[in-house]
This record gives C-alpha cells, sequence and structure tokens, in this order.
C-alpha cells in the first residue's frame, strides 16, 4: 500500500477533499475517482495532448503531474466549460466546423485553445496552430479546430468592437 | 501504466530539500516540473524510495538579476523564462531556446533546472547556456558552490551534481556591450519534437572586426550538450571571412559525437551540424564580411 495524503482540490469550481495514494497521476484522479471521464488518457507521456487540463488557469498534461502535488489548487476539465448548460462559444465552433471526428483529442484541444484565447484574443491562424501544436489529431488534419477557433477569435473581436461602439 | 509506490516530499525551503537529500541518496528522485521524472518513474528507468518535489520551494521560483549577473531560479518554468522582459533583456537566446522546447502546455511544467540537472543531450536550453558562460548554482550540506555549465555534464544523464546537492539556479553573466548572439533549433519531423541538431552561439566583436569571447553551443548531437571548442578557437582573434566560417562549421561537425535513432542517422545529424552552424555564423557575420 503506497502512503497517502490530505489533498484539497477544486475541480470545476467545486472543492474536493480526499486522501489520494502519493503515486497518483492527475487524471487518474479526475477519471477514477471524480468520474469526471471526458479528459482523455493518450500516450502518458506528455506528448499527443489528449489529457490537457487547466490548472489556475494554466494548461498542463494531466498524465504527468502528481495530484498530490495539486493540493490547493483549481483544476478546470472540459466538464467545467459548460456555462449554465450551455456550450463553451469555442465547443459550439468545434460542433459547426466539423472539428470533430472520432473525438478522442477534442477535450484536450479545446482546454488548449480556451487557454490560448484568453492570452491571445486576436490571433493569426499561424498562432493558433503553434498554440495546438502539442494536441496531437489523427482524423481531421486540424482544418476543422483552427477554423473553429479562429472563428470564436473573430466573434469575440466583434463583439469587443461593438461593446467599445455602444459605450462611446 | 501506473506509477510504482514511493513515498513523497515536499520540502518548504532549500535546506529542507539538501537535508532530504543527504537523508536518501541515490534512493531519492528529485522531481521539479514532473516531465521527466514522471516518464523515468512509469517507465520503471528508476525506482526510488522516495520522490522529493520542488513544487513548494518559492524561492526556485525567481528571477532576480544585478548589474553583474542574471539569476533564474531552477523551477523557473520555460514558458517563465520566455515571457520575462529581463531574460529577453539580457539573454535573448535563452528566451528562444525556451521558446522551442516542446509544446505550450510542456513549457507550462518544464523548468530549466530540470531540463539541465538531467542532463540530457537532446536539451534545447543547455546550448543556449553553454553559449551564455552560464554557472550552475549548487547547493550542498557544506554550501553553495559554482559549477561552470561547460563543465556539469559529464555522460548521459550524469552531471556533475552530488546526490546530496540541489541545483537551485542557472547564473548567467551580463554579457560585454557589442555581444551578438543567436539560437537555431533544427528538426526534420515536426517543430516540437526533439532537435537534429540546436546551435546557440554567442560572439563579441571587437575593434577591426576580430572576433573574442566566442562560444558555439550544439545539443542533440553528443551524448551531453556540448561546446565546439575547437572550432570557437579558430574564430577566436581572427577577422571573419566566408572561408573561416566554412572551415569553423566543418570543425564544429567533427567535434560532434551524434546519436543514431529514429529521427535522424549520425551522418545525417553531422552535415547538418556543419550546414546550421555555417548559416547562424553567416547570420551574424554576412553583410560584414568580404564575400
Amino acid at each position: 500500500m503506497n502512503p497517502q495524503e490530505k489533498l484539497a482540490i477544486t475541480i470545476n469550481g467545486e472543492t474536493h477533499e480526499l486522501d489520494v495514494p502519493v503515486n497518483k497521476t492527475l487524471i487518474d484522479l479526475i477519471k477514477e475517482d471524480l468520474g469526471l471521464i471526458g479528459t482523455k488518457d493518450g500516450c502518458r507521456q506528455g506528448i499527443c495532448g489528449a489529457c490537457t487540463v487547466l490548472v489556475d488557469g494554466v494548461p498542463i498534461r494531466s498524465c504527468l503531474e502528481l495530484a498530490v502535488r495539486c493540493n490547493g489548487k483549481n483544476v478546470t476539465t472540459i466538464e467545467g466549460l459548460r456555462d449554465a448548460g450551455n456550450l463553451h462559444p469555442l465547443q459550439q465552433a468545434f460542433i459547426d466546423n466539423g472539428a470533430v471526428q472520432c473525438g478522442y483529442c477534442t477535450p484536450g484541444m479545446l482546454m488548449m485553445a480556451v487557454a490560448f484565447l484568453k492570452e491571445n484574443p486576436t490571433p493569426t491562424e499561424e498562432e493558433v496552430r503553434k498554440a495546438l501544436i502539442g494536441n496531437i489529431c489523427r482524423c481531421t488534419g486540424y482544418t476543422g479546430s483552427v477554423r473553429a477557433v479562429m472563428t470564436v477569435a473573430e466573434n469575440q473581436g466583434s463583439n469587443q468592437t461593438k461593446s467599445i461602439e455602444i459605450t462611446a | 501504466m501506473s506509477l510504482p509506490n514511493f513515498e513523497y516530499r515536499s520540502p518548504k525551503s532549500i535546506e529542507q530539500a539538501v537535508a532530504l537529500r543527504q537523508e536518501y541518496g541515490d534512493d531519492a528522485l528529485v522531481m521539479s516540473g514532473g516531465l521527466t521524472a514522471m516518464i523515468l518513474l512509469r517507465e520503471r528507468l528508476v525506482k526510488p524510495r522516495v520522490v522529493i518535489s520542488l513544487s513548494e520551494i518559492p524561492v526556485l521560483r525567481r528571477i532576480d538579476f544585478s548589474e553583474q549577473e542574471l539569476r533564474i531560479g531552477a523551477a523557473v518554468t520555460h514558458s517563465k523564462v520566455t515571457s520575462s522582459a529581463q531574460v529577453r533583456n539580457i539573454a535573448p537566446i535563452l528566451c528562444e531556446a525556451c521558446g522551442h522546447v516542446g509544446s505550450p502546455a510542456i513549457r507550462n511544467m518544464g523548468t530549466v533546472g530540470g531540463s539541465i540537472s538531467h542532463g540530457d543531450g537532446a536539451s534545447d536550453t543547455a546550448p543556449a547556456l553553454l553559449a551564455l558562460d552560464a554557472e550552475a548554482n549548487v547547493t550542498g550540506p557544506a554550501g553553495e558552490r559554482r559549477i561552470p555549465l561547460k563543465d556539469f555534464f559529464h555522460g548521459v544523464f550524469s552531471t556533475e551534481l552530488d546526490d546530496n546537492e540541489l541545483l537551485t539556479d542557472l547564473c548567467i553573466p551580463t554579457p560585454a556591450v557589442g555581444t551578438e548572439t543567436r539560437f537555431m533549433k533544427y528538426t526534420n519531423t515536426s517543430e516540437e519534437a526533439f532537435a537534429t541538431v540546436t546551435v546557440a552561439i554567442s560572439i563579441l566583436r571587437g575593434k577591426a572586426g576580430i572576433c573574442t569571447n566566442v562560444r558555439i553551443g550544439l545539443g542533440s548531437v553528443a551524448p551531453i550538450p556540448m561546446r565546439a571548442v575547437e572550432a570557437e578557437n579558430l574564430l577566436c582573434g581572427k577577422v571573419v571571412t566566408k572561408e573561416l566560417i566554412k572551415e569553423a562549421a566543418i570543425m564544429a561537425a567533427s567535434e560532434a559525437d551524434p546519436p543514431s535513432d529514429a529521427q535522424a542517422s549520425r551522418e545525417y545529424r553531422r552535415a547538418m551540424t556543419a550546414i546550421w552552424v555555417r548559416r547562424v555564423l553567416e547570420d551574424i557575420f554576412l553583410d560584414k564580411c568580404d564575400s
């Protein structure tokens, strides 16, 4: 039996206090213990990006992080993107742009895209491709995903312009 | 595959971490960003009794600078280095190198100290730090000591770091005015992959175009990150010409001891070393040297 430690972790706004084996990865805690199975488990080497989640807003690989090291942190998974039952604009854009085929890379790619647009709300297509370089998709060829991210960025941009016009 | 069993410690200070290093010796695995440590554990390449996490030592995440040097804490992530205006100001090639490590989420996790203490020949940051004459600041039971990075790497995954020591900072001396630096990572697969060859060069050009302080750091072309010292000597004290650049590039390639792997053969890596050292040097000198 491996040693355990007490862990207080907030996932998608809900704080959990539990005892975890110190050798448990963050992805295993999320999927096995908390039943949040949206996050996908791919290569377990940090290469494929399927397991990407946000820790304190920063995208990381949950397969390469120990759960115990996330004590006191805020984790957002794909399940946390929905707002009051509505899909996140990026989720909707992925559907609208045919960015999903088998869907295995989608949760990780969405988490990466969400963090990226927060940091860079008006990206070029080249910047989007660079941001998603660590999220491997073997079905779609990335065209749909990149278009989806660009669409959301452009919509956000035009919303911002609108609100400026209104307040001016 | 799940992880093997281990005990876990998360010291709150450098002193506590060094005490744990002393207590467990080579039965401990130090975990900074976790990228390498987690894979070593999962693949059962190491079976430590204890994992010492550096995630709760805030002082290791600091970037300080004085007139003499820039000091980067061992647990500063590659992303933080890339976005640091201070680092960009003094050591722009280190920002570039850190910006070329893996993919964005990997850079959010991986740390400068982790990459260096691991002693991996494929490190992208090591060639830049070698070109910048960096020193590793190390704390052990007897106190601190500084190891020039050129003496730090011993062999595959083996370094100057003792079992009871901890790498705490990387120190980069402020470059002399007029120093020119370049960084280049070439990969024949995809940008986030390991390099075929990484080249980092720092050169001070004095009066009449004479070169001094030439440093050529190379990555992925030897078991450890290396400096092409013979090529540096060829350029040092000379006025650089196109011919001399060609000679130095060939010399650098002959100093390399490249591995063959799935990505590139030994011969290909050596050929690419000559080409990219030449191109980087030409980028520094071409408009100034007689053609």
